[in-house]
């Protein structure tokens, strides 16, 4: 892939974006179907089938150890980085199977953003963390890039907090500023899909908050898969709710049916709190 | 009824806790004798350095060359000599090493058969005595072509450098966390571009300390400049000529029958110590700033 291709891309995607109407929306943006995980002989997850839903919240609970992590990561194929971990099965994204070992990964990962539980900031300057994921996919003028990082830093409701220290370390900012950075950082690059593992669990009430009204705003323009731990969390923020237990999935419905009428006994008891 | 009775046994005196006590004080001040005996050894070697070394320290000494006894000579052509054969050292073995690092952290996981194979021989290098490296270069640089070299030097200082700057760009890389690794991963960047721009900037300090610790290692060596670039009365800048070091002069002034050479032999240590020192001072600094 030649960076001119890639450019191209990356307009076309701008054009997609600015103007909704230009394409049609696809009414699911990452089909699953029969994926099977694993981790060496480990077998993690065992023949899911699910839709996400375009700009739309689904949330992924389950206890620990489901395997609902492991299928976030298998959208961005972040599992390559570990040798022994492999899936089988169908992940279609944009009419391909993201599981094609000769699929793109730089461009699967611009397309497919990832949100950490902790906050990663990357050890440079507030200014340079969204820059830097900008310029691996973008050329940008400084004019450009000024704009591209106080929009997403807008976005995520930290410009007014950090405006006047752009060029100070991000290291310095408290845990829910690095974590709305990152979540600012993968934006900047203009995915289509943020996948999100447990992005406020290792956050303040406050800062939780913040992040959830986050979410709300930007599920129209952005597919979000969330892995959360936080029953209430998923109730507030998920248009679609999916249940993992042990490996499978038992579960996967809208979010007020899910919390109200679940079709499942491990479902019930699961979010009525008799177990995980 | 028995709810107002106070026992008082609970505190009677235990001799067990006494004799633990006892045990307790007792390792303390062993302890603190060996901690105390270090210093005292450190302390008076430096002492000596200082009277001996400052009284041989002139202006003479640093600025006139090496000559013969009694014509008011110095160490200058040494001074230099030394400054040119470690930092070209340096030059040759930061490369190589941090390249070494970067692959056995980033790349030689513990599976890579190949990746143990060169840690391994990079351990066994740090711990080869110098003069075995001087030797060896000795065969490979210096017999074929006849005479000694500030190159030769310089080639044997960098073996000898080379297995500090991997072993700490190793370690410095992989206290980086593997979260920074996947963020940076999941932006799409490369792997070479995460190694780069965010493992190595990451742990940028540690890796300047090893290269620093390097330097500081291989400026007092004298063993590998025995055979290699052997020495030089007078002043040379040629690479490809016998060039003048501190160590190897402090070799063979330290037990010359001149008094003025002895004076200078005590004058290049305390330089040497002094620039070591100076080293370390500026690893401590700079790994506080990071």
């Amino acid at each position: 892939m030649t960076p001119e291709t890639l450019q191209g891309m990356t307009q076309d995607f701008m054009m997609t974006e600015t103007d909704p109407q230009m394409v049609k929306s696809p009414e699911v943006a990452l089909a699953v179907r029969n994926l099977n995980f694993y981790y060496g002989e480990n077998h993690a997850l065992h023949d899911i089938s699910v839709d996400f839903p375009a700009r739309r919240v689904t949330a992924m609970i389950g206890p620990s150890g489901c395997g609902k992590s492991t299928l976030l990561r298998v959208f961005n194929r972040m599992y390559d980085l570990y040798p022994g971990q492999r899936a089988t099965g169908e992940v279609i994204f944009d009419g391909r199977n993201v599981l094609d070992r000769d699929l793109d990964l730089n461009i699967l990962r611009a397309r497919v953003g990832m949100v950490f539980q902790k906050p990663t900031p990357f050890p440079m300057s507030i200014y340079d963390n969204i820059a830097f994921g900008v310029r691996l996919h973008e050329k940008l003028n400084k004019a450009d890039m000024d704009a591209r990082v106080q929009d997403v830093l807008t976005r995520v409701a930290l410009w007014n907090e950090v405006r006047d220290r752009l060029n100070a370390p991000a290291s310095g900012l408290s845990g829910g500023q690095q974590q709305r950075l990152c979540i600012a950082r993968s934006i900047a690059t203009r995915p289509e899909v943020l996948l999100l593992d447990e992005p406020t669990s290792a956050l303040d009430p406050i800062s939780t908050a913040r992040i959830e009204e986050l979410l709300d705003e930007l599920k129209e323009e952005f597919t979000i898969a969330i892995v959360t731990h936080n029953m209430q969390q998923a109730a507030r923020c998920a248009d679609q709710v999916a249940f993992f237990y042990m490996g499978r999935l038992i579960e996967v419905d809208s979010a007020d049916r899910m919390f109200t009428n679940p079709k499942q006994q491990q479902t019930q008891d699961y979010i009525t709190g008799r177990f995980g | 009824m028995s709810e107002t009775t106070v026992s008082t046994n609970g505190w009677k005196p235990n001799p067990r806790a006494a004799r633990r006590r006892s045990a307790d004080h007792l390792a303390t001040a062993f302890g603190m004798v060996m901690a105390g005996i270090l210093v005292l050894v450190l302390a008076s070697i430096l002492w000596t350095l200082l009277s001996r070394g400052l009284a041989g320290l002139s202006a003479a000494a640093i600025m006139k060359p090496m000559g013969p006894p009694g014509s008011s000579s110095g160490l200058a052509n040494a001074i230099v000599g030394s400054l040119i054969q470690t930092f070209l050292a340096l030059l040759m073995a930061t490369p190589l090493g941090l390249g070494c690092g970067i692959y056995l952290s980033e790349y030689g996981t513990s599976t890579n058969k190949f990746a143990s194979c060169v840690r391994f021989v990079s351990d066994v290098l740090m711990s080869v005595p110098s003069i075995l490296v001087g030797l060896f270069v000795y065969q490979v640089m210096v017999a074929p072509f006849g005479h000694f070299s500030a190159l030769a030097g310089s080639v044997a200082l960098a073996i000898l450098a080379v297995p500090i700057i991997v072993r700490t760009t190793e370690d410095m890389l992989r206290l980086v966390p593997t979260s920074m690794r996947e963020a940076g991963a999941a932006l799409g960047a490369t792997r070479w571009r995460v190694t780069l721009s965010l493992c190595l900037r990451s742990a940028k300090t540690g890796v300047l300390t090893g290269i620093l610790l390097a330097l500081a290692r291989v400026s007092g060596e004298t063993a590998p400049l025995l055979f290699t670039s052997l020495g030089n009365q007078n002043w040379s800048f040629s690479l490809n000529r016998p060039m003048a070091s501190l160590p190897v002069t402090i070799y063979q002034y330290a037990g010359a029958s001149y008094e003025d050479w002895v004076q200078l032999a005590w004058a290049g240590a305390l330089l040497v110590t002094m620039g070591v020192l100076a080293i370390n001072i500026a690893v401590r600094v700079s790994a506080r700033r990071g």
